[in-house]
């Protein structure tokens, strides 16, 4: 790992390519519905170290750890709060075995699952004292980056950069989930794309962007939104579309060779680091690399 | 400001103390209830209308739903010694077991609870034989039941293939909701419907409970 460039300057070269879904590949391989995958850091390390390897294969720069769910707050929610730490410095680790030289390790951090007043009843300080925790093993444990993502509200996601920023000097990209209305862009908590690329740039986080829920084409949109709005390095990870049941199986309708051609419109509109949500694979990962190439 | 507007403006700005004064005045000086109720009824339902225009989010619905409540709480007593049950009907709602989000589900309790019916809400991660038990305890209309991912989905399933076997079936409703939840998945599963958003389902509720 001992001579690689900071992930900051590689992004100034070149389009950064990020993994793809994780939770799904591991229910395929097992892991029970309503158990954190997190679990698994310590029981399956395998398992997700294959993953890992596997996106790297396919092109990605940039992996992200198995903690999304890792969390104080989370894990509580599913009565695993007491293993923070050992489920994510075990994840850490995983994903640094499965990195090669030129390769990066992301340190995801999903939201809390709770919320503020009036929809819940968590508290700011409540919030950054969660990321905290969190990020501090993530940090001790080695990441070379902080990747905050699928945050529905603002306050949450800025909690969670002032907390990235006082544990280390890491470099912090920040995704935001947006839902689309008759009226544009907005999370589900009413913040505009405006409020959080304002907001954000002004906490000094390095990248910016949207991941989940919205799909691939929509995400085209979005992105010249951002483009509009900010200088910063853009983050597009969109969903394979809307997920359907179809027969007991769950079902992601876009394919491959289209999210990587919706893709390429998205680094049209200047995104500089791209990867997939929910539905995606390794194969997504293959073609999008073949596109940037191109 | 005429009396109905002021109820009107108290929810839609989701102020809970205004909405609790009002409520007190109707009570104090003897103003017709039912006619206030409808006020607030009327405000809550443009709540959701801006709801679903995406004028209105999250944190606005839940207050208007809020301010609701809390007006129908105060009401409630009065309601009651007069024997008139507005009450649309009652509810046992919640998260399916395994399945930790409940979001979603918390804002379809309060826009039905403000709408009129009586709510029990479970919480999330509920097992489904707490869901029957308290649908029998309480004698429930109608059984809500969520679930956010498509892999505890099969839970909603379950609970119908549950209430089946104790042939109970016909005894409930059931109400099925979470973001992946298709048109689809309600006739394979056999529920009696789903809706898009917490506004919807409000509509859908009074609709089962009417037929």
């Amino acid at each position: 790992m001992g001579d690689k460039k900071p992930i900051l300057d590689l992004l100034q070269e070149q389009i950064v390519i990020l993994d793809g879904a994780m939770g799904s590949l591991l229910m395929d391989q097992g892991l029970p519905a309503g158990t954190p995958p997190e679990i698994w850091n310590g029981s399956n390390s395998d398992k997700i170290k294959k993953i890992h390897k596997m996106y790297f294969k396919a092109g990605s720069n940039v992996v992200l750890t198995n903690t999304f769910g890792g969390s104080g707050l989370k894990l509580a929610a599913y009565k695993h709060g007491n293993n923070i730490e050992e489920y994510n410095h075990k994840a850490v680790s995983i994903a640094l075995e499965a990195c090669p030289e030129n390769g990066y390790v992301a340190g995801d951090i999903g939201p809390s699952g709770a919320f503020l007043p009036p929809v819940g009843d968590i508290t700011i300080i409540d919030f950054e004292s969660n990321y905290l925790e969190q990020m501090q093993v993530l940090a001790d444990a080695g990441v070379d980056l902080f990747f905050i993502e699928t945050m529905v509200d603002l306050r949450e996601a800025e909690a969670a950069v002032k907390a990235a920023k006082s544990v280390s000097q890491l470099p912090v990209f920040v995704s935001m989930t947006y839902k689309k209305t008759k009226r544009g862009f907005f999370t589900i908590m009413g913040n505009s794309v405006e409020q959080c690329v304002d907001s954000l740039q002004k906490l000094g986080v390095d990248a910016i962007g949207a991941n989940c829920t919205i799909g691939s084409d929509d995400m085209i949109d979005l992105t010249q939104e951002l483009n509009q709005l900010t200088e910063l390095p853009i983050i597009a990870k969109p969903n394979a579309g809307l997920p359907q049941l179809i027969n007991g199986e769950t079902v992601y309708p876009t394919k491959s060779k289209d999210f990587a051609k919706d893709i390429s419109k998205i680094v049209e509109n200047n995104a500089r680091i791209v990867g997939g949500c929910c539905g995606t694979n390794p194969a997504f990962i293959e073609k999008i690399a073949q596109m940037v190439k191109g | 400001m005429i009396f109905t507007e002021e109820c009107k403006d108290a929810i839609l700005r989701g102020n809970i103390d205004q909405a609790r004064d009002l409520a007190h005045k109707v009570l104090d000086e003897k103003l017709d209830v039912n006619n206030a109720i409808d006020g607030f009824s009327l405000a809550i339902r443009e709540a959701g209308d801006l709801f679903e225009e995406g004028e209105f989010f999250l944190p606005e619905l839940m207050r208007s739903a809020e301010a609701m409540k809390a007006a129908m709480t105060i009401f409630e007593p009065v309601l009651k010694e007069r024997k008139e049950d507005r009450s649309l009907g009652k509810i046992v709602i919640g998260t399916i077991e395994g399945d930790i989000h409940d979001i979603g589900k918390t804002l379809v309790a309060a826009m039905l609870s403000a709408e009129g019916f009586e709510v029990h809400d479970l919480g999330a991660d509920v097992p489904i034989s707490t869901f029957i038990d308290k649908a029998l305890e309480v004698d429930a209309n109608l059984i809500c039941i969520s679930a956010l991912l498509t892999t505890t989905m099969v839970g909603q399933k379950k609970l119908i293939d549950s209430l089946k076997e104790k042939n109970l079936r016909d005894r409930f409703k059931v109400l099925i909701g979470g973001a992946p939840v298709s048109k689809q998945w309600v006739k394979e599963i056999g529920a009696d419907g789903s809706a898009e958003n917490a506004v919807s389902a409000v509509k859908l509720a009074k609709k089962l409970i009417e037929s």
